[in-house]
């Protein structure tokens, strides 16, 4: 391939990503769950580690492992829940729901492994409840995805890496 | 203002024979103020569990209260906690959450101490102090006992405090149902959600002690979307299940099983093959009426240590100001569980628990919501209702079984809120320290 070549579908990748991205955004800031779920593949890993304040030797292992606790460890059957719990009507926790602005950012392409391909993405999600409660949420999320027809791609895996220690946020009733 | 002349300034806000309090109690920040000095520093508080220092120098940092405090695990095994704050200007030695250190380096100046609490070093200690600080009058503040139930360090401030054996009194006897119902006990899994809620310390503690009534209005969107959390009810029970109350403001609830087949109904599904396997061994160390017929649910140790028996769920709740408190939560396990039973159990407490529990989030708002509502100079005035099943305890607990302990009520009664109200009151009053008995 010429150099063009792998300029231009590297710009397609992060093209497509980068809407792909967007279009997530929309559906979970419209209330759109449904949709949101359908962008996750059947066998999705969602993960959410916790991060601790360490010095010293333990610099770099601040984030809890697996098989350790977590925020989230879901997969497909368990957001469905989630998503499930919501169009209840009385999950008071989003009764009235929350306004949310999923602001993604600095995507960034990496290596591809067989058919998904890695990508990097930053966020800050702000978040109004009710009258005056408002949530910042910012973080990095490392992401698979899988090529898909239908929606462009699928989301295989998903590790998100919160940077709050103590929450700050009442609670994590969002999504990443 | 408290009044300073009369013996008692809480009965007025808390007339327990009518199932009231006051609800300034959430909101008034003298009264908050005083919960620091009569109750926080003490009584004893949960600190941590033992697997958490599983080496020599291991060390947590937590808090009593709003006091910062190290944990720590010195060589020759020996645990201790000390206020983390030099004794120079007050700055923290400590700023990790965990980790391993024989010493720490105060940031401001560098006075540096063993994890024993010693100050060993004090940067110019001939140049500038002329030898004349006494270094061994300046270690870190140590706290006034230190003690563990099967694993379960805790610690209070009072050295005129009673034994934590006295101060739990039957609750450790019925503890042993989460902490000893297999050979090894449990032990906690690595990490700890925490997360600031807007809300007065008391209204999780209250509602984790006796608050059964809450689940199917609370929690019915988690229960009916594939997160169920907690053992039924199964049609033809002579008994629902209990509220036990241990005294010292500490209780729990639980469901009633007749027999073994009975308490299988109740597992939660993806536990039923392994409580089916631990069932012979628990109830052979704990007897038929705590390794069999209660299933223990919910559960708060006063002051501020709460606990999800079935979920593998331990908290604390740290006051932050009258208005805000600090949740942490963790997963624990029976220390002989298998890998496979670890991932269920850990994966069950923290899709319905903690951050981002199903439960725990319809939970957060309500406590937030009666929090706000005590601030109004009206709404403030306004009674709050522990009332519900005052005349209708339980008169004889051995009738339901011999070994029964403490006293107990039906399972919607809110007995433990009572008595947990009741010991705020009687330590708040400045008597005490709880002793068992003083507030039955
Ligand atoms: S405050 Fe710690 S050395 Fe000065
Ligand atoms: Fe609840």
């Amino acid at each position: 391939m010429s150099l063009d070549a792998i300029a231009r579908s590297e710009m397609e990748t992060w093209f497509s990503v980068s809407q792909f991205y967007s279009r997530e955004a929309r559906y979970l800031d419209e209330l759109e769950f449904d949709k949101w779920v359908g962008l996750m593949a059947e066998d999705v890993r969602y993960w959410m580690p916790i991060v601790s304040n360490k010095i010293g030797r333990d610099v770099g292992s601040e984030l809890t492992v697996r098989g350790e606790l977590a925020h989230f460890e879901d997969n497909h059957e368990s957001l469905s829940n989630r998503v499930r719990r919501l169009a209840t009507g009385r999950a008071w926790a989003e009764t009235p729901p929350g306004r949310t602005n999923h602001l993604i950012s600095n995507v960034e392409i990496g290596e591809v492994e067989g058919d998904l391909v890695n990508v990097r993405s930053q966020f800050l999600i702000y978040r109004s409840h009710l009258e005056t409660d408002q949530e910042i949420f910012s973080g990095t999320r490392l992401d698979k995805l899988r090529p898909d027809a239908i929606t462009g791609w699928k989301i295989v895996d998903r590790t998100i890496i919160l940077d709050h220690a103590v929450l700050t946020q009442k609670s994590l009733g969002i999504f990443f | 203002m408290l009044d300073q002349g009369k013996s008692s300034h809480f009965d007025h806000l808390v007339a327990l024979e009518k199932g009231e309090i006051n609800r300034a109690i959430f909101s008034d920040p003298d009264i908050y103020q005083r919960e620091l000095k009569q109750i926080f520093a003490r009584c004893w508080l949960f600190l941590g569990h033992r697997s958490q220092l599983p080496n020599e120098n291991d060390f947590i940092a937590t808090y009593m209260g709003e006091d910062p405090v190290i944990v720590t695990r010195q060589p020759g095994g020996k645990i201790g906690a000390f206020l983390n704050m030099c004794r120079h200007r007050g700055n923290r030695v400590c700023r990790a959450d965990s980790g391993n250190q024989r010493t720490f380096t105060c940031p401001f100046h560098g006075w540096t101490y063993g994890n024993n609490g010693e100050l060993k070093v004090v940067p110019g200690h001939t140049q500038v102090y002329h030898e004349e600080l006494d270094m061994e009058a300046h270690g870190l503040i140590p706290v006034a006992r230190i003690d563990d139930y099967k694993g379960m360090i805790f610690a209070t401030f009072d050295k005129n405090a009673p034994a934590l054996d006295e101060y739990l009194g039957d609750m450790a006897w019925y503890l042993d149902m989460a902490l000893d119902r297999r050979e090894g006990g449990i032990e906690f899994l690595p990490g700890v959600h925490k997360w600031r809620i807007k809300c007065n310390w008391k209204f999780p503690v209250d509602n984790f002690a006796g608050d059964s009534y809450h689940g199917p209005v609370s929690h019915g969107s988690a229960w009916e979307s594939g997160f169920e959390g907690m053992p039924r009810r199964k049609k033809g029970y002579g008994y629902e299940g209990f509220q036990i109350n241990a005294g010292n403001g500490h209780g729990f609830g639980a469901r009633w099983a007749e027999n073994e087949k009975q308490v299988y109904e109740m597992a939660l599904p993806e536990f039923l093959d392994y409580e089916k396997a631990r069932f012979p061994e628990t109830r052979a160390r704990l007897g038929d009426l705590r390794g069999m017929h209660l299933s223990p649910m919910h559960c708060s140790i006063f002051p501020n240590f709460s606990m999800l028996w079935q979920s593998g769920n331990m908290r604390v709740w740290h006051p932050r100001g009258v208005g805000e408190t600090e949740g942490w939560s963790w997963c624990f396990v029976d220390q002989k569980a298998s890998p496979e039973h670890r991932d269920l159990v850990r994966i069950h407490d923290l899709q319905r628990h903690g951050t981002s529990g199903t439960w725990e989030q319809d939970d957060v708002d309500n406590w937030v919501q009666s929090t706000m509502s005590s601030r109004g100079y009206v709404g403030r005035q306004v009674m709050q209702n522990l009332s519900m099943g005052i005349n209708h305890e339980i008169e004889d607990p051995k009738s339901i079984h011999p070994d029964m302990r403490g006293r107990i009520a039906g399972f919607q009664n809110e007995i433990n809120q009572r008595s947990l109200y009741g010991q705020w009151a009687h330590m708040m009053d400045g008597n005490g320290p709880a002793v068992p008995g003083t507030n039955a």
